[in-house]
């Protein structure tokens, strides 16, 4: 093998977002390390920002790449992958604006949270991508791993160490049954680690039908279904989000979600097509179980984290209904819901952590009166927390909107009821942290209300705090209105990725057809039958018969 | 120009509330007179012979979802808008000036009118449906930070019904449009009829347990008394007035409109539905003794009406149905007023307190004498709206459902009954002179009630300003509908 055809299948510049984002990480923990603490505080978190963004321009230029293949077949930067790893991005990019203030006045070094926040996000980044189980695994255990050292971040605080013991423990054994699952498949299939070959193996090894498949089916949907906190797998998250420093809880609610979601489509889509009435069975089941059991004690919560945590499992079910529906439709909501998700509870995010700041708690009791002390925060987690209620003319109502078409459209109407339902009951309490800030008279203030100290907007890392808040109030209210080229994006992320035109292609024969010729460098993994086609550039791996 | 009507209230809303003006409610109040003239101007521009849609409008929005801004006006939405402008006008004006808060009070009840207006011109079911949820909120904190007690339950209330009533009036719209295969929710493409009978039926439940919430009808009402009486005086105006009619005209526009089939089979089921609220409203109304719970409990019975005319389906109970949509929003405007001035003035609204306000000295005469033609009006006396109104639908209905349209009579004889004691208790009597140290009466609260009298009375000897808007519609909506068998009294009473 030459140089040339080797350069040709690693294909490395597909990884120059992940590449960014790994220099600004090393550049980050270099001149922490030379010119100390106190003085890297200063700019570190806007290196790392302007990393973060300029890996999302390179992502930019990832859209329309001919051959999105790379590492032999171990990374995929597909369209879908690019939305992803853009969103990831994205929301650790908001994760830093906000945690600044609130690392630096929890007296911790900041440089080292962002190293460890840029390494998740770079585990998260990765995965999107992943094509192979190896890859899948260990980018998986780099998300994973950075997310405990961050939920643990504040070492002096017991409810700190107490999250991330819990989150350590649950998602190490999570890890465990998903690496087991893996090891089912790879045994499966006769030594398969890609995911497109493996199902192919499978069904030409006659083991469609093995209860083996379906035993590494639900370890892996156990993997999944434990980043994305879909109920019943969910036991972590209201007591991590509880003690974790509240930046991290943001980047856990969206980026390493939406990571465990880019996952979940590429690894059901593409190593279980054998069994997808299954995965739909299993899935549909989890959605429902979320969006009730989230919505539902949601309800009962004091604590505005906690709340958010129950929340965000609700959310969850909602955007699962998008991964369950098998179609173009389907994904394509399920991305923009992602998108919008991202402005929306990042939003959320933004306004407790200012408001923790200033007061020092996070009761939902506290915020009584804030609007007479704060209107600005006031207005903005009224709005967010309404976006993620549904109410027009928000993100949150055009996203679930899009989610409830697709998935009527696509004949789930139980689910969609549902979905209806859970949204009416979330509303209430939504409105209720609402009432709290708005409804109450200047008489009914609450204690740290009314000590609620004047916002100096001047101290250090207060600047992106406020930029955080008012982008992500703009985003969220104006982000469903304007909704044609977000929309448009996510739409055409799943038209331009061939896994899923693929998996939609089986079901939908000429629609296939018609879809085939536009993607160019066209690969064939063919799933049911044998494979006819060569692919182009991929002799070795993509070969089979 | 009908996108005047929405965006010229909500841009006003955003600047009350972002600008730090001093007089909130003089722009406020400057906004709506200017909306209530555009509407004026688009009403004296009406074609009144055209029946289908006028300066209709049009805006790609979300081709994928099927969602385009469509606007437009016909028969039935443009009297609602006049009533609509008005009564937010009204409102505005009747307000305390000292009101708490004043630049989020008016800007909310800014941002309300622009969305109802939304809702009534949208010609999407899409951009109906978000113009309908628009409102959600700010009601919900109108409720609640401006209401009397109880503000808090009652509000809550309110918002889950109406999220619910949202609800299932989305799943009918995705319903139908998915099956009937459409990829606009455009409400054009969506009239006439295809869907099987059963399907239709199915999808119009749904839509008249998604607006009879809202409108409310029997037993879907349990919020009305709680909410019309926790509101304060103007938004109870609005709640009552407006957006119980967006309730009626959804049900029109949406049961009606798309589900013609459908609708000429259910049409005895909800005719007698129309009945029992109407007696229900009626006879719960006679055993208040708070005199605000009166007037929303009367609300029920009266819109029971419209469901009548509506479901009699000739076209002159249909104008006789979205007349009385018009006038008993004005009717319950001055009622909701007084009722407020006289609480606001002798301190209580119980029946038993009250008394001898109409002593010509020591009373609230005027007040009195406004009470008492409201009162009127609702219960029907000739010469004034609600008579006219009730006249049509009853005349237009008792062809087709003798039965039911004859208990609506006894209906209003029910009505007659508790207005007759509510102003016997209220106005006449013997003031307690002890007790009778009445604030003066302000011209700022006479004039909103003098303004709707007038009106009242106007339209009452004066008919056909009110019903010439919508008969073409009317005719062309009965046109549209498959004819219902007549029952053989009809034929005898022709």
């Amino acid at each position: 093998m030459d140089f040339a055809s080797l350069a040709v299948q690693l294909n490395a510049g597909t990884i120059v977002p992940e590449a960014i984002v790994l220099i600004t990480l090393m550049t980050v923990v270099v001149s922490d390390l030379i010119i100390g603490r106190q003085a890297s505080a200063q700019w570190t978190p806007y290196i790392a920002i302007a990393g973060l963004l300029a890996s999302v321009v390179a992502l930019f230029y990832q859209w329309d790449v001919a051959n999105p293949i790379s590492f032999i077949g171990e990374f995929n930067g597909d369209a879908l992958s690019v939305v992803f790893r853009g969103i990831i991005a994205l929301s650790a990019a908001t994760t830093i604006l906000m945690s600044i203030r609130y690392v630096i006045q929890s007296g911790t070094s900041l440089a080292e949270f962002i190293t460890i926040l840029l390494t998740a996000t770079l585990g998260g980044m990765f995965l999107s991508g992943s094509d192979e189980l190896v890859a899948v695994y260990v980018s998986l255990e780099t998300l994973s791993i950075s997310s405990y050292l961050l939920t643990g971040y504040t070492k002096r605080d017991p409810r700190s160490n107490e999250a991330a013991l819990k989150y350590l423990l649950i998602g190490a054994s999570s890890s465990a049954i998903f690496l087991y699952g893996a090891s089912l498949l790879y045994g499966l299939s006769g030594g398969e680690t890609r995911l497109s070959t493996i199902s192919a193996s499978i069904a030409s090894a006659g083991l469609a039908q093995s209860i083996g498949l379906v035993i590494a089916l639900v370890f892996a949907i156990a993997g999944i279904a434990f980043k994305i906190a879909a109920v019943p797998f969910h036991q972590w998250t209201p007591d991590v989000y509880e003690g974790s420093p509240t930046p991290v809880v943001a980047f856990l609610s969206v980026g390493s979600k939406a990571a465990g979601f880019a996952l979940a489509i590429r690894l059901l889509v593409t190593a279980f097509p054998l069994v997808s009435e299954q995965w739909q069975l299993v899935m549909t089941t989890l959605a429902i179980l979320s969006m009730v059991l989230g919505n539902v004690v949601a309800l009962a919560q004091t604590s505005m984290k906690r709340l958010l945590a129950y929340s965000s499992i609700g959310q969850a079910g909602f955007v699962m209904i998008g991964l369950i529906l098998g179609t173009d439709a389907g994904y394509s909501s399920m991305v923009f819901y992602l998108m919008v998700y991202l402005f929306m509870n990042l939003g959320a995010f933004t306004c407790i952590i200012l408001f923790t700041l200033r007061t020092g708690t996070d009761q939902i009791s506290e915020y009584a009166g804030l609007y007479q002390k704060d209107p600005l925060l006031t207005l903005a987690l009224s709005v967010c927390l309404l976006s993620l209620g549904g109410i027009p003319p928000l993100a949150g109502f055009f996203g679930k909107l899009y989610l409830f078409w697709a998935g009527w459209q696509a004949g789930a109407y139980p689910l969609v009821i549902l979905g209806l339902v859970t949204s009416v009951i979330s509303i209430y309490y939504y409105i209720r942290v609402v009432k709290m800030m708005v409804v109450k008279e200047p008489q009914e203030m609450s204690d740290s209300v009314k000590n609620y100290p004047p916002t100096d907007w001047t101290l250090p890392g207060m600047r992106p705090l406020q930029v955080g808040l008012v982008s992500a109030l703009i985003a969220t209210s104006l982000a469903g209105i304007f909704s044609n080229p977000l929309f448009t994006l996510a739409n055409d992320s799943v038209l331009k990725t061939p896994m899923l035109q693929q998996a939609l292609g089986r079901s939908k024969a000429p629609i296939a057809k018609q879809m085939a010729p536009t993607i160019s460098q066209q690969l064939s993994l063919q799933i049911t039958e044998v494979s006819t086609k060569k692919a182009v550039s991929l002799p070795k791996s993509m070969v089979h018969s | 120009m009908l996108s005047t009507l929405i965006w010229f209230p909500v841009l006003g809303a955003i600047a009350i509330a972002a600008l730090p003006l001093r007089q909130s409610k003089l722009v406020a109040l400057t906004m709506s007179g200017f909306v209530l003239l555009w509407t004026l101007w688009i009403a004296h521009q009406f074609d009144f012979t055209n029946p289908l849609l006028q300066r209709q409008e049009y805006l790609p929005w979300l081709e994928p979802l099927g969602l385009n801004y469509q606007l437009g006006i016909d028969g039935l939405s443009l009297p609602l808008l006049m009533l609509n402008s008005l009564l937010t006008w009204i409102a505005i004006y009747s307000s305390q000036e000292e009101t708490e808060r004043p630049r989020l009070f008016y800007s909310l009840i800014l941002l309300v009118s622009g969305a109802v207006a939304g809702a009534f011109l949208a010609q999407n079911l899409l951009l109906f449906f978000l113009f309908y949820e628009v409102e959600l909120v700010p009601f919900y904190l109108l409720i609640s930070i401006w209401g009397g007690e109880k503000r808090n339950y009652a509000a809550m209330k309110f918002l889950l019904y109406t999220a619910l009533s949202g609800a299932l009036i989305l799943v009918a719209f995705l319903g139908l449009v998915w099956l009937r295969g459409a990829d606009s929710f455009a409400y054009e493409a969506l009239m006439g009829q295809s869907l099987p009978l059963w399907i239709q039926i199915v999808l119009l439940s749904l839509v008249l347990v998604g607006f009879g919430i809202k409108i409310p009808l029997v037993p879907l009402h349990t919020w009305l008394p709680d909410t019309y009486v926790a509101a304060s005086t103007p938004v109870a105006i609005l709640l009552g007035g407006v957006l119980a009619k967006l309730g009626a005209y959804g049900i029109f526009r949406f049961g009606l409109g798309l589900f013609p089939d459908a609708w000429a089979t259910l049409a005895p089921g909800l005719a007698t539905w129309a009945t029992v609220s109407v007696l229900y409203g009626a006879t719960v109304a006679i055993a208040q003794k708070d005199i605000k719970r009166m007037v929303a409990y009367s609300s029920i019975g009266h819109m029971g009406y419209i469901l009548l005319g509506g479901a009699a389906l000739t076209a002159l109970s249909l104008v006789g149905a979205i007349t009385q949509m018009v006038a008993h929003g004005l009717i319950l405007a001055i009622l909701f007023h007084l009722v407020g001035v006289v609480e606001a003035k002798v301190g209580t609204r119980e029946l038993d307190v009250l008394n001898g306000l109409m002593n010509p000295i020591r009373g609230l005469p005027m007040v009195s004498a406004l009470l008492v033609l409201g009162g009127m009006a609702s219960a029907g006396i000739p010469g004034l709206v609600g008579f006219v109104s009730e006249f049509l639908v009853f005349q237009g209905s008792y062809s087709v459902f003798p039965v039911q349209t004859l208990l609506c009579v006894v209906g209003t004889g029910l009505t007659a009954v508790y207005f007759v004691i509510l102003l016997n208790r209220t106005c006449f009597g013997k003031l307690d002179n002890a007790i009778a140290y009445f604030p003066q009466v302000e011209w700022r609260e006479r004039v909103p009630a003098l303004i709707l009298a007038l009106t009242i009375f106007f339209l009452g000897i004066q008919p056909t300003w009110l019903v010439r808007w919508s008969e073409s519609t009317a005719i062309e909506m009965v046109a549209a509908t498959p004819t219902v068998t007549h029952s053989p009294i009809a034929q005898v009473s022709d």
